[in-house]
């Protein structure tokens, strides 16, 4: 087989890999599913990116989102309330890629009985992942897409070299981010330095209303019931 | 070189970019949201590469541009995640439609 041949295979993979993750991304009922299906995704970019002969940026990308992030992903995904998505997976109303890539999730009472959150344990709550905006959503985005398409294809010609990159090119973009963009490199330090900063004081457990707090806002609750009740539930503040 | 134009990789980047505005757009929960920013930061980071191999292979300031988004990406999740704790503890629940109001 000629290369072009391959490359054409090689590139059609990927980009069906990438494009089939974040469209299972988007629409799975599993929110598990989801992060595994963004994985995906990211795997098939990582493809493109070695077809491209960045191969720096695919290990970047596969050691920053497969490695890192993907962790990240899966432990905000069990603070959902149905990370499983068996429940949802039983809506009647599921249609084209939704019903696709919710294939084989089921309750767990369907199975052996016995299980106490079956998919009726909280009917007053409106479980459903999507907002009411998702038909305008799908709109837009479709929109997006044949407008970016519409673009791509009736461009006025680019010039385009032929030209190969350097085969280390990792030793040159080492050099360009040491050198010439060296204060967005550091920019960048400052701006993760910050972020973890910021990330570790929210989420650290004394950012609650410590015991004093809390009984203070409680003898406030019970001396103006109107406006303080409704914004610390005693239920939660008791916590 | 290469057989495979610049436009087909463009194409690729669009559509990941339409499918991330519908995440972003039409999921109620924050971690969804917050996948659908990383794929569209993705996009554009494929976009990024496309341009510099096919139009300034010789200049390595495109793959600068998709670390730095990289960078970007993992800061954003990670402040995304301290934020949601945060939400999480205060309201019980992590549907972004219950944190309509910034108070209490």
């Amino acid at each position: 087989m000629s290369t072009a041949l391959l490359q054409w295979l090689a590139f059609a993979l990927f980009a069906a890999i990438a494009i089939a993750g974040a469209l299972g991304m988007a629409t799975t009922m599993s929110m598990f599913r989801s992060g595994v299906f963004l994985m995906a995704s990211f795997v098939g970019v990582a493809g493109l990116f070695v077809l491209l002969l960045a191969d720096l940026l695919a290990w970047l990308q596969v050691m920053m989102y497969v490695g890192g992030m993907l962790v990240m992903i899966l432990f905000m995904v069990l603070f959902s309330h149905d990370p499983g998505g068996a429940m949802m997976s039983e809506m009647p109303g599921l249609r084209g890629p939704e019903r696709f890539f919710s294939l084989g999730l089921r309750a767990p009472s369907h199975e052996g009985g016995g299980s106490d959150h079956g998919g009726h344990a909280m009917p007053q709550m409106d479980m459903s992942m999507t907002t009411p905006l998702r038909r305008f959503a799908v709109v837009l985005a479709a929109l997006a897409f044949v407008a970016l398409a519409a673009l791509l294809l009736l461009r006025p010609a680019w010039r385009q070299l032929d030209a190969m990159p350097a085969a280390d090119s990792a030793h040159r973009v080492g050099e360009l981010l040491m050198g010439k963009y060296m204060a967005a490199f550091e920019g960048a330090g400052l701006l993760i330095l910050l972020g973890i900063f910021g990330s570790v004081y929210l989420a650290r457990p004394s950012a609650h209303p410590g015991s004093a707090a809390r009984e203070r806002l409680q003898a406030a609750a019970a001396d103006a019931p109107v406006d303080v009740a409704e914004a610390g539930d005693p239920r939660e503040l008791q916590r | 070189m290469s057989a495979v134009p610049l436009t087909a990789y463009l194409l690729v980047a669009a559509a990941l970019f339409a499918i991330g505005i519908y995440a972003v757009l039409a999921q109620r929960s924050a971690v969804m949201v917050l996948m659908g920013i990383e794929l569209l930061l993705n996009a554009t980071g494929l976009n990024a590469v496309a341009f510099w191999r096919h139009t300034a292979a010789h200049d390595y300031s495109g793959q600068i541009f998709t670390i730095l988004i990289v960078t970007i990406g993992a800061v954003e999740m990670a402040i995304g995640l301290g934020l949601m704790l945060l939400l999480f503890r205060r309201r019980r629940t992590v549907q972004l439609d219950a944190w309509q109001a910034l108070r209490g």
